[in-house]
């Protein structure tokens, strides 16, 4: 990973830290202050999809030229999805219990997303269950795939048909219908910048690790 | 294609021939029912229809898993050579995805049947139901064959199976349950509607995938 | 850094015009702002962020000198 993108990732954090807790928000009812959890909590879903999409990427790669360290590639960014998945959902929990009186209340978000997790979850417990790395490597891609094809309804779409709480849908307040929304954006979107470039570096740092680990273990043998 | 109709042909001697299989499938349907019936002593205090509806697709979807999963987990070595040397991957997880909506949706029709008889029917509009029910069943088949097939190859394969299904099925249950509630509160078809849909893009979207995907399981 | 800080008088600026203008429609933490505490949570936060980003560039040294010596 080039230095630059790790340096921009620092640089739109460290604004987005600053701005998100200075800067002016809509004033709305039963968000009140909480409205600038769309900088800090949201931007941990968009960085999970997206690492997630990541690790689809590097699967279809390896199912279409199998090489080892696509397979590792699509772990990494699996592993740091899932990392950024569960932040987001114990900051949300938290709001939850704050904002709707219980931490778990039933959101179709909040419930697709706890399912994201659990895909992963079982996709690691996939790759723990084979012992050929080859075919480790084959099968998990596989379910990768799958599973991330059959988790599109559950976070696009059915939130979409359900009526939710959750701000941002139906006729709730979200950063949308509202004048300021333009000046969200201005913090929203380096945030999920940020916080993706920060989860590639992770996920590259891990992949770097894995390689070294077989490396110095095949070497030693 | 002609592969296909003797693969299809093959699986239904065999299913008839061993008829211990299909007894323990019907027992555990029964039983299941059975439980649903006598936990919530459902003839004194009926449940309402919401209730019905969670309850009537867990029991459909605990014999579903059961019945597909057998598709690929437990099969004799022999039997994949055999498959092996007969046919292309594509045309084998073509017939088993036919073969497991079939069943499925005869497994479905048996619940909806035991259902009636030991809860109560509150479906009125027969022929939404009909097409929900074979929706569904083809929906689950296609995604748990692709699963099942992943789930052959490791080790401790049941629990494997388990655990990788049930984030895959989910949506297709949301949609489900959602649709049956539509059709016992007495709504109309056109409310359905959307449903339906996306259950069916569901289901060609997960077998379009496992279609190109198998053959990765297969070669090996 | 001046810019940042004209930056920050601006939006300190704008807050209590907000605050006069919107009146007390909505409960927000105007009396943490006005106090100007909130510079000091904006600094902690900062200083955890600084901190998690000098353990990730260190991580990284490492893995990259790892890497030097094994390909030798």
């Amino acid at each position: 990973m080039k230095t630059w993108l790790k340096i921009t990732a620092i640089v739109l954090l460290v604004y987005v830290h600053t701005a998100g807790l200075l800067m002016d928000v809509p004033r709305l009812n039963i968000l009140n202050e909480t409205i600038r959890a769309l900088y800090f909590h949201v931007p941990m879903w968009f960085g999970m999809v997206l690492l997630y999409l990541g690790s689809v990427y590097y699967s279809i790669k390896y199912l279409r030229n199998p090489s080892h360290e696509l397979d590792v590639k699509a772990e990494a960014f699996a592993h740091v999805g899932t990392a950024f998945g569960v932040l987001g959902m114990i900051t949300g929990m938290l709001w939850a219990n704050y904002t709707w009186g219980s931490p778990w209340h039933g959101d179709p978000k909040q419930n697709g997303a706890a399912i994201a997790l659990l895909v992963y979850l079982a996709y690691f417990v996939l790759r723990g269950s084979l012992d050929n790395p080859e075919q480790r490597a084959r099968l998990s891609a596989v379910y990768n795939i799958f599973a991330f094809a059959a988790m599109i309804p559950l976070l696009f779409i059915i939130p979409r048909l359900t009526s939710s709480m959750h701000p941002g849908s139906g006729g709730n307040p979200g950063f949308n219908a509202y004048d300021l929304d333009s000046r969200m954006r201005w913090v929203f979107y380096p945030a999920v910048a940020g916080w993706f470039l920060v989860g590639l570096w992770i996920s590259n740092l891990r992949l770097r690790f894995k390689l070294i680990q077989e490396k110095s273990s095949d070497t030693s043998i | 294609m002609k592969n296909i109709l003797t693969l299809l042909r093959k699986e239904f001697i065999l299913e008839l021939r061993r008829k211990s299989v299909m007894a323990g499938l019907g027992l555990y349907l029964f039983s299941l029912t059975f439980i649903c019936y006598i936990t919530f002593s459902l003839r004194q205090q009926a449940i309402n229809e919401n209730t019905w509806a969670a309850l009537f697709w867990l029991v459909i979807l605990f014999s579903v898993v059961n019945s597909v999963a057998k598709s690929f987990i437990g099969e004799r070595k022999g039997v994949f050579i055999y498959l092996y040397s007969v046919a292309s991957a594509q045309q084998i997880i073509l017939s088993k995805m036919i073969y497991n909506s079939l069943l499925a949706f005869l497994l479905s029709v048996a619940g909806y049947f035991l259902f009636a008889v030991f809860i109560y029917n509150p479906v009125t509009d027969q022929l939404l139901f009909m097409v929900l029910l074979l929706l569904v069943a083809a929906g689950f088949s296609v995604s748990l064959s692709l699963i099942s097939g992943i789930a052959s190859k490791a080790n401790n394969s049941n629990v494997l199976m388990a655990v990788l299904s049930f984030p895959v099925v989910i949506s297709i249950l949301l949609m489900a349950v959602r649709t049956t509630g539509n059709v016992l509160n007495g709504m109309e078809r056109a409310a359905s509607s959307d449903e339906l849909l996306n259950l069916l893009a569901i289901n060609c979207i997960a077998g379009a995938l496992a279609y190109i995907l198998f053959p990765y399981i297969w070669r090996s | 850094m001046k810019n940042w800080s004209a930056r920050f008088l601006t939006t300190a600026l704008l807050v209590c015009s907000s605050l006069s203008t919107w009146a007390q429609e909505v409960e927000m933490a105007d009396t943490l702002r006005a106090e100007g505490k909130i510079y000091v949570i904006v600094g902690i936060i900062l200083i955890v962020l600084a901190g998690l980003f000098v353990y990730l560039f260190l991580l990284d040294r490492k893995v990259s000198r790892i890497e030097k010596s094994l390909n030798k």
